[in-house]
């Protein structure tokens, strides 16, 4: 068998790809080749050229876990002569299993970043026009607290609002030193008001799942052979072991797949069956596979007798509301039969999975969709068990305790207009925001302190972020590149990257469990510090002046404190946790130390200190089988059954309903897709090469992705007379922007695709800035009821070609 | 002494190029679209939405293919193209005068231009970098998520690329050239 290749064929044809990952535009186009060779950089500590051929002298390897995205994948960095030359994977971590994509190779690039961060600044500038000068450490902190002639410092603000806390607003981007973040500012300073990522992210997907089946859980694609996989693109959005498993095994090798998604990803090319969904419709699609099972009887009934709670109710539901494939056809926009196929095979397959399904909130209906998607999986019964959806095991480390101050004056978070269910520590960004903007919150809101987030890409809706930033009389941020948002900031705090500095030990469950730990691979560039001594710095700056604003307002501290020599009012400062930095006391190498060597012993450390990953057992578990597979844990000790008896899947959650959300699963008509003429549906995502506006700046990565464009149907192009590259500007209801035209056949003529994390604002990002178009200007702020998180496909644009 | 070949269970492939940026990232190539020394090839399917044919969409990871019979070698007027002692396809910096004849001959347009040496480079197969090291995998390989590629010695019959092409059916590109490549696409 011979097959005909041409490199430049397949270059032309990665030309139309681009979008979906190949080379188009050489990045030499871009900059002059000093930039695309050189770093110019005389700093001894930093590689003269972008990529570094390794040697073959003295190198260390040095434990990592990757930062460039929220999956956590486990490395080593070769270091020579304290240069990072090389990120190789890790061949002792059962969850990424020696394997690192594209985006963790290219991590040496975001170390090496010209426009890192360097060292501390302040603004001296308006906001957003980026001038800042730089200034000492300590400087940064002393404007944090005492504010210069530009913004206000933190303890006068506090003084005006009477020790409030909750004037204190804060946002973090995912990461291992993110509890830190979350402890000095919740725990410590004392604020409720933080905006986690969770509610732009996965928030109905985990609160779905965990409200039906008690777990997020993982599926075990190794061991499945029938996938159902929707809205998630595992060829593009990589997580492990799921990419890894899921792609051995597809094309007709033992895991039958059928892939839901409006367009035709790297996944649904991997597909037995691609089944072009409506954007927003995948619930009548899983409600009428639940019809053809209940109706046909094909569902595990030991199963259903034994585990589902509620289980005649919600079958007596899906059959009198009639949710036939005849009725989904017409919402979904897939024919009918192949519904009656798919649920038919499903529940005929031995091992079935219809896969989770991750990263953010589609439609307004998200919630309930996750419901019935976990539901549908009970109905096979194929939960808790090798091949199905397991619960698995998790190592447990001790929890910090905290000595967490009470505030009398601290008022509680307000951000739940029209959320059923509202989160009371991870907040809505959205409704958080806009409540702000709108003037609906009950005391001021002041300041932001904000860190690893990037909030005007992240957050639907730039302008009102903007604002909502203008808006503050104080903004932190603590990162490692100037991103859009950090250009709202007025102190800047440098931090330094994943690959120079150690983190708290972690812990990841699974089927195959294990702890890990993130090694600092070479010391900090510049003037860049870890996130622990930042917070402990910062805590220590805060502590006492704070303390004076407690002692003056707070009544509770007053009469506590009524008659006490200074002395004793400082044991009583120390007792109850007005120290802020006493949550610091151990570095994180010590703290990790004590940790391990108290749980496992002096030699477990010794592995993790070597390896980057312990769990018990390892030396002898731990086996190469092949130059490419290893195995983790012996057959009979992976965790595939765990709950046995305690099992049980929800199908009707009544106290939902005092609520006002749906105690199952219901269509209702106001979810249908429907794009007014001459109209398109935005629908958004991302792919293998970029991590979202993290990585726009990565010189490797955008010289496989130079740019974003904008996904059109190829026919309505013709139409439009719109050709590839031609300048298109897309407006929805909030904002437009202009990016350039990729027709093509793997999009449905009313809907546009365009990946997320693009159009940097940031000057200082000299690669990000201006390049493609930053989607939050054209996401329509919406909300999804239950946990009000934000709702990324339900927005209309119009185009024309400019 | 070996004689090095790669396996390729093509299937597998998902076109993430992590493969691409390892090698970069290990062998010091330049950046640009043009430089690589190893990509992967996707075609757009056929058809009209929602009518796609998904057979036609497959990726194809490729690099140089290490022919036996070389066309690049046979061409470069100066010799800089040569064999190595395990079979691989190397260039010498010292003696490439940019000629271009190598990339014209090439079937599989596995030459480029490195503007920093001067040389139509190649993939060494890591041959100065992690087999110099003594490592027994080549940087695409050890890296990739979805396991595509089996590096290893063709002359050793316990070898795992040697096991994989006894048990498995595969195919080279354009064999009918009579390059007789070292890369071999697992079916």
């Amino acid at each position: 068998m011979s097959v005909e290749v041409s490199r430049r064929k397949f270059l032309q044809g990665s030309v139309a790809l681009s979008v979906a990952g190949a080379s188009a535009i050489s990045a030499t186009n871009l900059f002059s080749s000093e930039h695309t060779s050189e770093h110019q950089s005389t700093n001894s500590r930093i590689p003269s050229t972008i990529t570094t051929k390794t040697g073959t002298g003295k190198a260390e390897n040095v434990p990592f876990l990757c930062g460039i995205c929220v999956n956590k994948c486990a490395g080593f960095a070769r270091v020579e002569d304290g240069i990072i030359t090389k990120l190789n994977p890790n061949p002792y971590f059962p969850k990424s299993r020696n394997m690192l994509c594209p985006r963790g190779n290219a991590g040496i690039q975001t170390l090496y970043d010209p426009d890192r961060l360097k060292y501390p600044m302040i603004r001296i500038g308006e906001r957003g026009d980026g001038k800042y000068k730089r200034v000492t450490w300590d400087e940064a902190y002393d404007a944090i607290l005492n504010g210069t002639d530009k913004f206000k410092g933190i303890k006068q603000i506090l003084d005006e609002e009477k020790d409030n806390r909750a004037t204190i607003g804060y946002c973090n981007g995912e990461g291992l030193s993110k509890e830190g973040f979350e402890v000095l500012m919740g725990e410590k300073i004392g604020t409720p008001n933080y905006v986690d990522e969770i509610s732009i992210c996965l928030e109905t997907v985990l609160g779905g799942y965990f409200s039906t089946i008690g777990t997020y859980g993982e599926s075990d694609l190794n061991n499945a052979d029938y996938l159902i996989i929707a809205g998630a693109n595992r060829a593009e959005a990589i997580i492990t072991p799921d990419t890894m498993d899921m792609f051995k095994r597809s094309k007709g090798r033992g895991l039958k797949t059928i892939v839901l998604d409006p367009r035709f990803t790297n996944t649904a090319a991997k597909a037995d069956r691609w089944l072009a969904v409506n954007p927003g419709t995948d619930l009548a699609f899983v409600l009428a596979l639940t019809y053809v099972v209940l109706k046909e009887e094909l569902y595990d009934k030991d199963f259903a007798a034994k585990h589902m709670d509620g289980f005649e109710e919600y079958k007596k539901h899906i059959l009198s509301h009639n949710y036939t494939p005849e009725w989904a056809a017409k919402i979904t926009n897939i024919a009918a039969k192949n519904i009656y196929k798919t649920a038919r095979e499903f529940m005929a397959a031995r091992s079935p999975i219809y896969y989770q399904g991750r990263r953010s909130v589609f439609s307004k209906n998200d919630y309930q969709l996750r419901r019935a998607m976990a539901i549908f999986q009970g109905l096979s019964g194929n939960l808790d068990k090798k091949g199905g959806i397991v619960y698995g095991e998790k190592i447990k480390l001790p929890k910090e305790d905290i000595n967490a101050p009470l505030y009398a004056q601290v008022q509680a978070r307000f951000d739940t207009q029209g959320i059923a269910i509202p989160s009371l520590k991870t907040g809505s960004w959205i409704v958080f925001r806009n409540m702000v903007l709108e003037g609906k919150n009950p005391y001021p809101v002041r300041a932001m302190f904000m860190r690893k987030h990037n909030p005007m890409s992240g957050v639907p809706n730039t302008k009102k972020t903007e604002e909502f930033l203008r808006k503050m009389d104080l903004n932190v941020m603590i990162d490692i590149l100037p991103s859009d948002t950090a250009m709202f900031a007025d102190v800047i705090l440098p931090e330094a990257s994943y690959l120079e500095r150690t983190s708290p030990v972690a812990s990841y469950g699974g089927l195959e469990p294990a702890i890990v730990q993130r090694k600092a691979a070479i010391k900090p560039l510049f003037e860049s510090k870890t996130p622990e001594v930042i917070y402990k710095e910062l805590a220590e700056k805060l502590s006492k002046p704070l303390w004076e604003i407690t002692k003056k307002y707070d009544e509770d501290v007053q009469d506590d404190t009524d008659g006490m020599t200074e002395k004793e009012i400082e044991a009583y400062y120390e007792e109850n946790g007005f120290n802020l930095a006493d949550a610091w006391e151990k570095t994180v190498e010590e703290d990790n130390k004590e940790k391990v060597v108290k749980l496992f012993g002096e030699k477990a450390w010794a592995i993790l200190e070597e390896k980057g990953v312990y769990y018990p057992n390892i030396e002898e578990y731990h086996k190469q089988l092949n130059p490419n597979e290893f195995e983790y844990y012996p057959e009979n000790k992976k965790n595939y059954t765990t709950q046995k008896e305690k099992l049980k899947v929800k199908c009707n959650l009544t106290n939902l309903t005092k609520k006002g959300v749906d105690a199952m699963p219901t269509w209702h008509d106001d979810y249908a897709f429907s794009v007014p003429k001459g109209k398109f549906r935005l629908v958004t995502g991302r792919h293998a090469q970029f991590t979202q506006s993290g990585t726009t700046n990565n010189m490797m990565l955008r010289d496989l992705i130079p740019t974003n464009y904008i996904w059109m149907n190829n026919q309505v192009c013709d139409n439009m007379g719109i050709k590839f590259g031609d300048t298109v500007e897309v407006k929805s209801s909030i904002g437009k922007v202009t990016i350039m035209a990729y027709p093509t056949n793997k999009i449905a003529p009313n809907q546009i695709f365009m990946l997320h994390g693009f159009g940097g604002s940031s000057e200082k990002m000299e690669i990000a800035y201006g390049n493609g178009a930053n989607d939050a200007l054209l996401i329509e702020d919406k909300i999804e009821p239950v946990y009000g998180a934000a709702v990324m496909h339900e927005t209309n644009v119009e185009i024309r070609k400019v | 002494m070996a004689r090095y070949g790669m396996a390729l269970d093509y299937k597998n492939c998902i076109n993430c190029k992590a493969c691409e940026v390892a090698c970069k990232e290990e062998n010091g190539v330049e950046l640009g679209a043009e430089k690589h020394r190893i990509w992967v090839g996707g075609n757009n399917p056929d058809g009209q939405w929602p009518l796609l044919d998904i057979a036609s969409a497959a990726f194809l990871p490729s690099q140089c293919q290490h022919c036996d019979d070389a066309p690049c070698e046979e061409v470069c007027p100066t010799h800089a193209t040569y064999y190595d002692e395990n079979g691989v396809v190397r260039v010498n910096a010292d003696k490439c005068i940019l000629c271009s004849y190598c990339m014209n001959a090439c079937p599989y347009d596995a030459r480029y231009v490195d503007d920093r040496t001067m040389t139509i480079d190649k993939c060494t197969f890591c041959s100065d970098t992690r087999l110099a090291r003594g490592e027994t995998t080549t940087a695409c390989q050890n890296t990739c998520p979805t396991k595509v590629r089996t590096f290893g010695d063709l002359d050793d019959p316990e070898s795992e690329i040697s096991e994989l092409l006894r048990t498995r059916e595969h195919f080279s590109l354009k064999s009918h050239l009579g390059t007789n490549p070292k890369l071999f696409y697992l079916t």
